[in-house]
């Protein structure tokens, strides 16, 4: 049946979620701006609460074991629970929500395409007390929308490969105890010769190289990565050989980084949503407390108002449609691209209004302005709005034999 | 619980509308439009199916469906052609109306007259609220037991076939609702020539006509009560076609930017053509979400029920906008004339879009209940 109220257990996600972002994320929003960084203090109490971000499956607590995600299936609110938890952490800050310690974007590929050992390897360590992030590495200098082209090498030798090339834009990529990075074993293989490898921090021959100063989301560290001659066992190629050769014609490594897209670009509008939502509801009660009753200015207000609020609301639901999909097992690409697009343009524009109604008073030391400038990346990665036209565009040509 | 599924039910009901929207409705279409009005093969056929009873209360025979599935059936059959769906005879927009106050007196002639599944064609006039800065509302008097109503309304769909009329609007003091039957109106119906030509759309004349205290459905509270329920109920169902309409014109476009060749490959190759189409189909789905949702909490009797649907028809008016603009303009040429449909989608659409209230005042009206609301809403 159609619904579009939340069940009790997603209600009540919501409204933890809602919690610790009103009352633990909003109040160091501005602060871990200006600094640049989340303090330490904050992530080990986070940590210690139990509070991690795993993009595949927010779990409101630690990340999910292997038997977490059987479970899961049966229920199979997993991805409808992620959006809703996702929004809401957004809707404190994205900077420090992305900076929360957990597997992050890392986390799906491993649930995805990992060997059961692989999953207990990487994913038990972010029980431990002290805080512990994941990383995804596909983006290099030469290749970010267009992923087929990455150039990093994975030359295969006696016991594992070795890799060789750069990433750039590493969410937490510095921090991160290990990162899934995806290289080529032969570039002349186009995407038949990717493959997806967790390196882990400190392996030799791989450096964070430096971190890099953005418009928003500063809070948030973004790492260039380096991979000089770096070895990595065969045991930490993700999958094992069996899942490459058993597809042998098949692109597995590339499939492996895009499936991660059908489960993340929903969690990455939902965040859109979410910062939009924060600067609507900010700027609604400014005009409420502070514009003059009826008039022009009023009116003109309201009006702005009611169209972030209509925007927001059908990007929810787009979001929440791409996740319905994936919970209830079917194919959800298209409308995990379309809630990815619509949500990433929506919330700058949100944004914008909710500026326009602040005036040049919201521009100093100010919510709306932080997130103005931390949302414009949302339309950006995890696959451009442009990227996301192109991937909409393909199913809907799909049927009629054009590629486009 | 999020979910998107319809009922088995809704998707059958789906099923129908679309099969006649595709094979009967639109290749009608062309021909109803410029006979100005619905053939009667087609009418005979939607009443058949059930389709004029959607909204009728059960107590009359009718299906009192809910809202959602209500909208799911409407989406389908405006996929044929809107024009057409407008024009369809029977009690339109009153039907909300009749289904609210099922057993009120007024009613009990139209439902004599009723037979066989023909319901009498009501014509909905609503100025109880001034919309148009252009125009002069239709005044209405007391005098006696009962009241004078004098002017011109504004364009309405239905009025030139219409047998009933069911006229809202303000007294020196209050908001009346009236229902008259007797052909006591003049039809004008002017030079009307940008859409939904089939609708019978025209103008209703009323020259000091008195209507008795037996016509009276309400006044006052219980009528803005009535009205305020009606409305938005309305506003779902109009959206909803909107939906409909914008799904045809979205595919259309689809299929004919794939076969079309220019510079030597499929147009659809060219960006310009293929992310037009994807913003096209962004719009579509967003607008149909909000449908859907506003129709849901109408069922549910959510007390934000109205906002959502001024909100869900504010989106819906400016989706079907952009998308009928767009199938022309991915036409080129062939969009502008009329050997293919989209220019007459296009003029449809703008016709309704004019005469289901401005996206802006849904948008003002949404924005005020905003601005009043007090607590703190995180989980609905
Ligand atoms: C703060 C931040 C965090 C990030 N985090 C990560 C991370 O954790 N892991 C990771 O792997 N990457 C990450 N990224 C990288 C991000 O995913 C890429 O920047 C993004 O995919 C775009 O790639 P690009 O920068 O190379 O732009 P390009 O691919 O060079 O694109 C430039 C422009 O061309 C357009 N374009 C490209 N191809 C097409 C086409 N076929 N049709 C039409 N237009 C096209 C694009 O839309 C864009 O407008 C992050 C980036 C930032 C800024």
């Amino acid at each position: 049946m159609i619904s579009f109220t939340l069940s009790p257990q997603q209600k009540q996600m919501k409204e933890l979620v809602h919690w610790f972002a009103k009352h633990e994320v909003r109040p160091i929003a501005l602060e871990a701006d200006r600094l640049g960084r989340v303090p330490d203090e904050w992530l080990e109490k986070v940590n210690k609460m139990g509070i991690q971000l795993n993009a595949s499956s927010f779990s409101g607590g630690r990340a999910p074991s292997v038997s977490d995600k059987k479970k899961e299936k049966k229920e199979r609110e997993g991805n409808r629970i992620a959006v809703i938890a996702a929004e809401e952490l957004a809707w404190g800050c994205p900077a420090v929500a992305l900076s929360l310690p957990g597997p992050g974007l890392g986390g799906p590929p491993v649930q995805s395409s990992g060997t059961p050992e692989q999953k207990q390897r990487f994913l038990s360590i972010f029980t431990k007390d002290e805080p512990r992030w994941g990383a995804y590495a596909l983006t290099e200098p030469e290749a970010g929308s267009d992923a087929s082209g990455i150039r990093t090498t994975a030359r295969k030798v006696d016991g594992g490969y070795v890799l060789n090339g750069q990433k750039i834009f590493i969410t937490n990529g510095a921090r991160a105890s290990w990162v899934v990075v995806f290289a080529t074993i032969d570039p002349s293989l186009g995407r038949a010769g990717h493959r997806a490898f967790v390196v882990e921090k400190g392996t030799p021959g791989f450096t964070a190289t430096r971190t890099v100063q953005k418009m928003g989301l500063r809070a948030n560290e973004t790492a260039e990565l380096l991979f000089e001659d770096c070895f990595v066992p065969d045991d930490n190629l993700l999958g094992g050989e069996e899942l490459y050769s058993a597809n042998a014609n098949r692109p597995s490594g590339f499939q492996v980084a895009m499936k991660t897209f059908d489960s993340t670009r929903p969690i990455v509008a939902a965040m859109a949503v979410g910062i939009a939502r924060a600067a609507y509801e900010y700027t609604l009660e400014v005009v409420k407390r502070e514009y003059p009753r009826q008039g022009r200015l009023y009116y003109e207000a309201a009006e702005l108002l009611a169209e972030a609020e209509q925007e927001i609301e059908a990007a929810r639901l787009l979001t929440w449609e791409a996740a319905w999909k994936a919970d209830i097992g079917e194919p959800n690409a298209m409308e995990a691209a379309i809630c990815k697009a619509v949500a990433g343009k929506m919330a700058l524009h949100v944004c914008a209004m909710c500026l326009e109604l602040l005036g040049p008073a919201g521009l100093d030391g100010h919510l709306v302005e932080k997130l103005y400038r931390d949302v414009k990346v949302f339309d950006i990665f995890e696959g451009t709005q442009q990227i996301q036209r192109l991937v909409t565009a393909r199913r809907l040509y799909a049927p009629y034999g054009v590629h486009v | 619980m999020i979910s998107f599924q319809p009922t088995e039910e809704e998707q059958a009901f789906f099923q129908v509308a679309r099969s006649l929207a595709v094979e009967k409705i639109r290749p009608a279409a062309r021909e109803c439009e410029k006979r100005r009005t619905v053939s009667a093969d087609l009418i005979a056929r939607v009443n058949e199916l059930g389709l004029s009873a959607l909204e009728l209360p059960e107590l009359w025979g009718g299906l009192e469906l809910p809202l959602l599935s209500q909208a799911i059936i409407w989406q389908g059959l405006s996929y044929g052609d809107l024009g057409v769906i407008q024009g369809l005879p029977g009690a339109g927009e009153a039907s909300s109306l009749f289904r609210l106050s099922s057993e009120h007196r007024a009613w009990h002639r139209y439902r004599e007259i009723a037979k066989g599944g023909q319901w009498p064609t009501v014509a909905w006039v609503d100025e109880a609220e001034q919309k148009e800065p252009l125009k002069q509302p239709i005044r209405v008097r007391r005098r006696g037991s009962g009241y004078v109503v004098d002017g011109v309304s504004s364009p309405v769909r239905l009025a030139s076939k219409a047998d009933w009329v069911v006229i809202a609007a303000r007294d020196e003091e209050e908001t009346v609702l009236l229902a008259l039957d007797e052909r006591v109106w003049e039809i004008e119906e002017g030079d009307i020539r940008l859409g939904l030509l089939a609708s019978g759309i025209a103008r209703l004349r009323f020259a000091e006509v008195y209507a008795g205290p037996e016509q009276l459905v309400a006044r006052g509270p219980e009528a803005d009560a009535w009205l305020n329920r009606v409305r938005a109920r309305n506003q779902v169902i109009e959206a909803a076609k909107e939906v409909g309409l914008m799904e045809a014109a979205l595919d259309y476009t689809i299929e004919y930017t794939a076969g079309r060749k220019a510079f030597g490959q499929e147009i659809a190759k060219f960006q310009g053509v293929s992310f037009t189409i994807a913003e096209m189909a962004f719009a579509c789905r967003g607008a149909k979400c909000l449908v859907w949702q506003a129709a849901s909490a109408v069922d549910r009797g959510d007390e934000q029920a109205d906002g959502f649907a001024w909100r869900a028809l504010a989106c819906a008016h400016r989706s079907l906008r952009y998308v009928t603009d767009q199938a022309v303009q991915m036409l080129g040429g062939h969009g502008y004339v009329q050997e293919y449909p989209v220019e007459k989608w296009m003029r449809d659409a703008e016709a309704q879009v004019m005469l289901y209230g401005r996206e802006r005042d849904w948008l003002i009206r949404r924005g005020e209940q905003l601005l009043s609301e007090r607590k703190e809403r995180v989980a609905p």
